[in-house]
């Protein structure tokens, strides 16, 4: 690599998932500045959804907590939540970058997160919370979930009465409630740019749409859940805290269906997603603990657990009294209040039909959908399936424009202990550029 | 004493089940408190503001704060308090989150135990003594273990970064395993595209210094300063006066079968480590050298033109001084005569993947007919998990790779071998990575027939081998005859781990590779500090993933380096010399190995670089005589009198 001049030791980091929060601390813990670059108002990623992890089971915020507050207080990283890169300029050791700050309607300084407003809000308990899938229901103005960071509070533009219609009430009863004046409806969209040297892309994935697989009656049956939705349920800090219930009744038996929306080309994803099984497990694992008579049954073509630790734990479920078909099924239906699963178990070599009243489906992980303009805009390429594509084969983080790095689930789906793994490398070469060009 | 107690409502994760007002005013009623206050937030900047105001107004010199659990803000508010002037360990944390509101629903009683958990914690702060965190300085270089491919990338990272590398291979040549594939999955590229241009690298690079034929004997410090001590073994040859010219091989009479190329072919007691990379010395095999046995040959010193042979050479040990470690010593591969039932060893037609891959890379370089003997092998089988998810040979895991280097080697099989049969026998096939599943698609495309049940047995049939198992989709029994049985074995910790391990105090696994710290968040970090893994000695996984952990770990490794300085947490054990007699207990208990036994005074001494503060050695220690700074006895005793005077 030919030595380049280095403008600034800054590096970009493009999501702050937990690959890319690994990223950014791994920067700038190097003594380097890193702006990190978020979309959602808080960092986090989809690990922040889950309940507890496969293998360990160790729950997922505790350990997700701690390194969003410490990506949060570094004082080399610059956290810019609810903003997006609009444009990049230039190249390796000195990218011009646009970054768009989406209004909060909220000043960041003045916020103390106490939370007066969205208890006063009207729209109370009345809008879906994207952050728990839609089970549970928030206010206008709103934190994503307790431990967000920055503990800052936002207004949902297309749902707070001000800012749709004008007027809400006599006078916004958030602004009322708000002892430190941080409500400011007049706030604008705007524009900052920056300079780095490197980029580090971790914009992680977007969940397979099961309503694209019309014969498992996803979107059309309440009782038919997709993975995400499924840890929503389960967390304790979930709508439920933590019950397996759905309209308030504890399901007797659960299908898991394996593979839904991967290693599937009559939905276009030859590719194995790569956690589906594994999580799957542990869910299974999960209802068993928590509700002990439980008919439980997984669906699958493979059992997939290759990680460290993972065959382990599968043979650990297997024991619970799991029921293991091979073969998914071809239809689900609806009879009655439950659900009939009908399909063909291969190693029996039979048709089976089984009822049920909760159906998970293992939706697997697509490519981010505004992958291919920020691919464009980055001056890289990706796989026929979506996923960003790396420059040589084998090496999994450089791309083909030289100072531009993946790291995580942008790449193709991974684990979390994979995604880290990888964050971390991202971080080493971005910073080989920034030392090169300090140098 | 003037303390100051702040309690956090965390939003209404706190004050839905305590009343913070009743705990709040409890605290103002104790004589050292001169202020105590609640607030939403503490943690927040505002609650930050309130506690830094307090200390300078009030001139506070011990701050009570009860909130979360320590883990998630102690580091928060030691910040916020030695902003004004105080010592960061004033401080003292009741968690009234994790131990009080989140686990109890009765706000009556719950506030009472918050109460509880405050009173304690200010008896605990009026005995908090100043602590002051220590920095040391950094050797601005690494060690890395194993020239693999995980450890060849990791130490070109690093010296990419500016830093001095010191690399170490067990053997006379780097490359590891990768060196001996032919093609490899899933874009089938050589083997060598990826290896020899790393090799170059790291032999060219002015920063790296490469130690082959060597081995790591003794490693002594801790971050930022560990020094090792390297054994470098003699090769018998002067490697500046060798000009390769192989005069010496055509003299040697020793014929020996070739370990490192899987026991395939015969080399000379003088050889070329290598025949294809291109960092080869000339070394002497002194096991089967007949000088080395009884003196009674000098054939190849006689030869040599150069005069380069020294039978008297030396090995050495060299001392270096690194920052950081990297621990890169890869995998085995699972010994398959341990299946005996599979006859691997007692059949020539069965094999394993790692000799497959030596035999389609001749192969494919000599662009002769595959045969095996004398037949050119027509129906080739495979065989999925030898000595993996297997419990009897004591390995549960799943070796990662070998389902997808199988698709990969019956893909050539249908490719090259025209009108061959071969077939798959599999569990699950877990062909899961970018790449992979298509991998698998297109073998099956190409004619490869997958059949789920691994056989039980392999048998002689004339001169084929016979597999017998249970076709466990169609549940019925199978006994089919190849030529050629090809066993997917497993990879397993490598064989030096265990003294490594014990070397530089790791763990290892369950399943016997080395163990992270953390297997979700840290996964390439050990519990040492300063030593991290990379590649395939953490667990079983393919070239793609060794490379992306290899960056990573280089990550981790380079940190301590580029800041300068590591800091060492005061909170650590204290030896009152006093009383200790020296009788090694603690030393015992002590899992960072942070304490030794000074042999002239009779007394342990303690590494403060090492100690984390555990505290096993004060309960160990029959005489009392180590106490836990930040924790000491008078401080827990006044803590528990709180608690119980509480009732
Ligand atoms: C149901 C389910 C259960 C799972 N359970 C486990 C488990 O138990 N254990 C385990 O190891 N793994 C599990 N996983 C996998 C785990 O979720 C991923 O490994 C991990 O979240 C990947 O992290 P990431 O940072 O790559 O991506 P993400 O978590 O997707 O984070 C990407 C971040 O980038 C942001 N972003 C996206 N686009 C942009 C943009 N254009 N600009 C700015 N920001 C952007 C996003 O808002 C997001 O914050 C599970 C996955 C699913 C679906
Ligand atoms: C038959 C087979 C086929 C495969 N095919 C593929 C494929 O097609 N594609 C793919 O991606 N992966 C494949 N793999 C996996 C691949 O081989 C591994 O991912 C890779 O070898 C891991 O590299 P490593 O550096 O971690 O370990 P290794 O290659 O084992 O290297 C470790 C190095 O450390 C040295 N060492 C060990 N102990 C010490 C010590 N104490 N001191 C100093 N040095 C030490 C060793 O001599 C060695 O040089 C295959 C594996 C097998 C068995
Ligand atoms: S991980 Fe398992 S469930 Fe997910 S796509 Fe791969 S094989 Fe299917
Ligand atoms: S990768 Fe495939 S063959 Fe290897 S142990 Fe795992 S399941 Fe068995």
């Amino acid at each position: 690599m030919p030595a380049q001049k280095i403008e600034s030791p800054v590096a970009l980091v493009i999501g702050g998932g937990i690959a890319g929060m690994q990223a950014s601390l791994d920067i700038a813990d190097k003594g380097f500045k890193v702006v990190l670059v978020e979309k959602e108002p808080t960092i986090g990623g989809h690990m922040a959804q889950l309940d507890k992890t496969f293998p360990t089971l160790d729950c997922s915020s505790c350990i997700l907590t701690p390194k969003m507050v410490e990506v949060g207080s570094h004082p080399n990283i610059e956290a810019m939540t609810y903003s997006e890169v609009i444009e990049i300029q230039g190249e390796m050791g000195d990218f011009q970058i646009t970054i768009r700050k989406k209004p909060r309607y909220v000043d960041l300084k003045k916020c103390t997160g106490c939370g007066l407003c969205a208890e006063a809000c009207v729209q109370r308990t009345r809008i879906a919370n994207e952050f728990d899938m839609g089970i549970g229901k928030r206010a206008a103005i709103y934190i994503p979930f307790p431990q967000a960071v920055p503990q800052k509070y936002l207004i949902d533009p297309d749902h707070c009465l001000m800012l749709t219609k004008g007027k809400c009430g006599k006078e916004p009863r958030c602004q009322k409630a708000c002892g430190t004046h941080a409500i400011d409806f007049n706030q604008k969209e705007e524009n900052v740019t920056i300079q780095a040297g490197a980029i580090v892309v971790a914009t992680g994935y977007d969940q397979f749409d099961a309503r694209l697989k019309p014969e498992y009656g996803y979107g059309r049956y309440e009782n038919v859940l997709s993975g995400i939705e499924f840890e929503r349920l389960c967390s304790a800090s979930g709508p439920t805290k933590g019950s397996i219930e759905y309209n308030g009744v504890e399901p007797k038996r659960v299908v898991f269906i394996q593979c839904v929306g991967s290693r599937d080309k009559t939905v276009g994803n030859e590719y194995c997603s790569r956690v589906c099984c594994m999580y799957t497990a542990k869910q299974a694992h999960l209802v068993r603990e928590r509700i002990p008579d439980a008919k439980i049954t997984i669906c699958y073509m493979d059992i997939r657990a290759f990680g460290k630790g993972y065959e382990e734990f599968y043979d650990r479920v297997q024991k619970e009294k799991i029921i293991f078909r091979r073969g998914n099924p071809s239809e689900i239906y609806k009879r009655g209040e439950s659900l009939m699963i009908r399909g063909e178990d291969t190693l029996l070599g039979e048709p089976y039909e089984e009822e049920t009243d909760l159906v998970v489906l293992a939706t697997g992980l697509v490519p981010r959908q505004d992958a291919e303009q920020l691919g464009r805009m980055l001056g890289i390429s990706h796989t026929p399936e979506g996923f960003f594509k790396e420059a040589e084969t084998k090496e999994t983080i450089p791309t083909s424009k030289p100072g531009v790095f993946l790291a995580g689930c942008c790449q193709s789906p991974k684990d979390i202990p994979d995604a880290v793994a990888q964050a971390s490398g991202a971080a080493a070469m971005a910073c080989i550029c920034l030392a090169e060009g300090r140098s | 004493m003037k303390i100051g107690v702040y309690i956090c409502h965390c939003g209404i994760n706190i004050a839905d089940h305590v009343d913070v007002e009743a705990v709040r005013d409890f605290a103002k009623d104790h004589p050292q408190v001169v202020i105590a206050r609640d607030y939403t937030y503490m943690c927040s900047d505002p609650g930050q503001d309130l506690i830094m105001r307090d200390i300078e107004m009030e001139r506070l010199d011990r701050i009570v704060v009860a909130a979360c659990s320590p883990t998630m803000h102690e580091r928060t508010f030691r910040n916020v308090i030695s902003k004004s002037g105080l010592n960061p360990y004033f401080l003292e944390i009741a968690n009234i989150r994790e131990h009080c509101s989140w686990v109890h629903h009765d706000r009556t009683r719950a506030t009472e135990k918050a109460k509880d958990l405050v009173s304690a914690a200010i008896a605990k702060a009026q005995l908090l003594e100043p602590l002051q965190a220590q920095e040391k300085s950094v050797t601005p270089s690494s060690l890395v273990i194993g020239g693999g491919i995980a450890g060849m990338q990791a130490a070109f990272d690093i010296a990419a970064s500016g830093f001095r590398v010191v690399l170490v291979e067990k053997t006379p040549v780097l490359g590891g395993h990768v060196a001996r594939l032919n093609r490899t999955f899933p874009y089938l590229e050589e083997a060598e595209q990826l290896i020899g241009p790393r090799i170059e690298a790291v032999l060219n690079h002015a920063r790296i210094e490469v130690m082959p034929f060597s081995e790591v004997e003794k490693i002594d410090g801790s971050v930022g300063e560990f020094s090792a001590e390297i054994r470098r073994r003699p090769h018998y040859v002067d490697g500046e006066k060798c000009d390769r010219c192989g005069e010496c091989l055509k003299s040697c009479p020793v014929d020996v079968i070739d370990d490192s190329n899987y026991r395939r072919n015969a080399r000379k007691a003088v050889y070329f480590p290598s025949t294809d990379g291109p960092n080869e010395i000339l070394l002497i095999d002194t096991e089967a050298c007949l000088h080395f046995k009884d003196q009674s040959c000098d054939r190849c010193q006689r030869t040599c033109p150069q005069g380069a042979i020294d039978f008297t050479q030396e090995g050495r040990l060299e001392q270096v001084q690194v920052g950081t470690i990297i621990v890169a010593t890869g995998h085995d591969i699972f010994d398959a005569t341990k299946k005996t039932e599979l006859g691997y060893g007692k059949y020539q037609q069965v094999i394993t993947a790692a000799e497959f891959e030596r035999l389609t890379a001749s192969w494919g370089r000599t662009k002769e007919t595959p045969r095996i003997g004398d037949t050119v092998p027509k129906a080739i089988a495979f065989v999925h998990c030898v000595g993996s998810r297997d419990k009897q040979v004591g390995n549960e895991y799943c070796s990662r790779v070998c389902c997808t280097y199988t698709a990969k080697q019956a893909l050539w099989v249908r490719e090259n071998i025209p009108d061959s049969e071969v077939m798959v026998f599999y569990i699950d096939v877990r062909t899961f990575g970018k790449g992979y599943e298509e991998l698998y698609e297109r073998a099956q495309k190409r004619g490869v027939i997958y059949k789920k049940g691994v056989p039980s047995e392999i048998f002689r049939g004339g001169d084929k081998v016979v597999l017998r198992g249970e076709d466990a989709l169609l549940g019925q029994p199978y006994e089919k005859a190849f030529d050629l049985v090809v066993l997917a074995t497993g990879l397993i910790p490598s064989q030096g781990a265990q003294s490594l391990k014990n070397l530089m105090k790791l763990s290892l696994s369950p399943d016997g590779f080395f163990m992270e710290v953390h297997p979700k968040l840290r996964p390439l970090d050990t519990a040492v500090d300063g030593i991290f893994l990379a590649g395939t000695c953490q667990g079983p996984k393919d070239i793609a993933d060794t490379l992306a952990q290899a960056h990573g770990a280089a990550s981790r490794a380079t940190t301590t380096l580029f800041q300068g300085k590591v800091a060492i947490d005061p909170v650590i054990a204290a030896i009152d010399e006093g009383i200790c007699s020296g009788c090694g207990i603690c030393e015992e208990v002590c899992e960072y190995a942070a304490l030794t036994l000074d042999p002239y005074r009779r007394l342990m001494t303690i590494n403060t670089a090492l100690c984390k503060g555990c505290g096993a050695c004060n309960s160990a220690c029959p005489a009392g005589a180590i106490s836990l700074k930040h924790f000491k006895p008078e401080q827990i005793i006044a803590q528990v009198y709180a608690l119980c005077m509480g009732e």
